[in-house]
């Protein structure tokens, strides 16, 4: 019964894939798309194989994931401690809460300009730029999370005779783990889009700045190509994640 | 006790501010002399007299325009997500051939299509309306889809006991249920679809705040680069306001759940 319902499912999807494709070459025949508007599926099947063998496009993948690494790194280690204080003392989220709330809304793509003006098209300010992405996403998931453990486990914590720094990293991020891993998968996915746009907009080598050359030099099959790279590494990454996540939550 | 402590409060979040303001007065005039990475740092006072100069001039054209790529974008974004999650959440058919596509789609984000909507659409307001829509459809996708199932299953045999036709079904129990969760969505997007608005206009960099933004940039001004991100930072402040009130009026029930 279930095998027969996994396999309508997946005759179902292949059913939309095929109507994908269909719609797309009879677009192109229909309207007489040239090449540089609308390649072929199959263009940009071939484009991507030949992307895979290439070695430019592994060292622009490389540049891409080492900006995004480190951000994510930094921003979310800050963001995290950061949280905790702002969730844990009273004092610190009534005197730094209202300033993290005013900069959220300067989301970090307004960021891009000033960061290219700054750190020139370096590493350092696409590191700076997912750091101050992942940081907000962070900081706003953790207090919340801590903010709203149950006040039971704090007086457990209390009457066992535990420290307050001892309850706060003990009891009250254990208690908080499972919110701030969905915050930290949410966190991966914006880091690697700012990464992308910060690459758009102003970089001297990275995926982005890959595409936007393609993209100048009307190779739409290497653009839908590198479009697709940047989605499954975005994937990838938050599945990756996800795992990380969830073996942290079981020990 | 309660109105003591929220003025107490209210005077650590000034505290706060004025302390981030005199941290940055601080550091513009330590980096003044061309210390450090960030050569360039401008005091608070030097933005917002960039600023007031700004809204003396072209703020008010440049922002009618973001705001007018953004409106259009959302509502098609919107409307569209209302359609086709209603489709993909009432038949299974449909759920099944074109749910993999939508999955399929929404780790993309909006805008990684930036450059290909600028060879489809070139430059101008289409590109940027189509990658708003974009951006709002594939979050508002999500809450129609899961509104449309949300009817719950005694009212929908009720109104089948009551006789109801399906037609009288879906505009009594789906259209509500889908709607409702169809505005949460909307709100939702608000912010991603803002975030859309800025990176195509800086990338594609006719009108609008970005264009602003990417022009003052290439003047190496940066009092006015802050100025224009400050600009930013109030429009999306004051449109989730402005929404959040709305959707208080609208669906009183949601807003005590704290959602």
């Amino acid at each position: 019964m279930i095998g027969r319902l996994a396999v309508s499912r997946v005759a179902l999807a292949l059913i939309g894939l095929v109507i994908v494709i269909a719609v797309w070459q009879w677009t192109i025949a229909h309207y007489g798309l040239a090449r540089i508007v609308l390649p072929a599926p199959l263009e940009v099947g071939h484009t991507l194989l030949g992307l895979i063998g290439s070695p430019p496009f592994w060292r622009d993948v490389a540049v891409s994931l080492r900006e995004f690494l480190l951000g994510y790194a930094i921003g979310g280690v800050l963001g995290v401690l950061v949280g905790i204080l702002i969730g844990e003392r009273p004092l610190v989220r009534m005197t730094i809460g209202p300033v993290i709330e005013a900069l959220r809304f300067i989301v970090p793509f307004a960021w891009i300009p000033l960061t290219v003006l700054w750190f020139g098209t370096s590493l350092t300010g696409k590191v700076v730029l997912v750091a101050y992405a992942v940081f907000f996403v962070m900081v706003v998931t953790t207090s919340r999370s801590i903010a709203t453990v149950d006040p039971t486990l704090t007086r457990v914590g209390t009457m066992l005779g535990m420290r307050p720094a001892e309850i706060a990293l003990k009891v009250h991020l254990r208690a908080a783990a499972p919110g701030i891993a969905s915050g930290a998968k949410a966190g991966a996915a914006l880091g690697w889009i700012a990464v992308v746009a910060a690459e758009y907009i102003g970089a001297s080598a990275g995926l982005g700045v890959m595409i936007t050359n393609a993209s100048m030099s009307l190779a739409t099959a290497t653009v839908i190509a590198g479009m697709i790279v940047i989605g499954i590494i975005g994937a990838l990454a938050s599945w990756l994640i996800g795992i990380a996540t969830r073996i942290w939550l079981n020990y | 006790m309660a109105g003591r402590a929220r003025i107490s409060g209210l005077l650590l979040g000034v505290v706060g501010g004025i302390g981030a303001l005199l941290f940055w007065t601080l550091m513009a005039i330590w980096l003044k002399g061309g210390g450090g990475v960030i050569s360039r740092l401008p005091t608070p006072l030097a933005v917002g007299v960039e600023l007031a100069d700004y809204a003396r001039g072209t703020l008010w054209r440049d922002l009618a325009a973001s705001l007018q790529v953004f409106l259009a974008g959302w509502l098609i974004g919107s409307i569209g997500a209302a359609v086709t999650g209603i489709a993909i959440g009432r038949s299974r058919l449909i759920e099944g051939i074109f749910g993999p596509i939508v999955e399929a789609l929404r780790p993309v984000s909006s805008i990684v299509w930036v450059p290909l909507a600028v060879v489809w659409f070139g430059f101008g307001f289409t590109s940027k309306v189509f990658l708003v829509a974009l951006a709002v459809y594939l979050v508002v996708i999500v809450y129609a889809i899961d509104g449309a199932r949300r009817v719950p299953p005694d009212l929908d045999r009720t109104a089948t006991m009551l006789g109801m036709t399906p037609l009288q079904k879906f505009r009594a129990l789906v259209l509500p249920a889908a709607l409702t969760q169809v505005l949460v969505g909307a709100r939702v997007a608000l912010m991603s679809g803002w975030g859309t608005v800025i990176v195509a206009e800086l990338v594609a960099a006719d009108y609008g705040l970005g264009a602003r933004l990417i022009a003052v940039q290439q003047s190496y001004d940066v009092a006015a680069v802050m100025a224009s991100m400050v600009c930013f930072g109030l429009a999306g402040f004051v449109m989730n306001a402005i929404f959040s009130h709305l959707e208080k009026l609208m669906l009183p029930w949601r807003s005590e759940g704290g959602a």
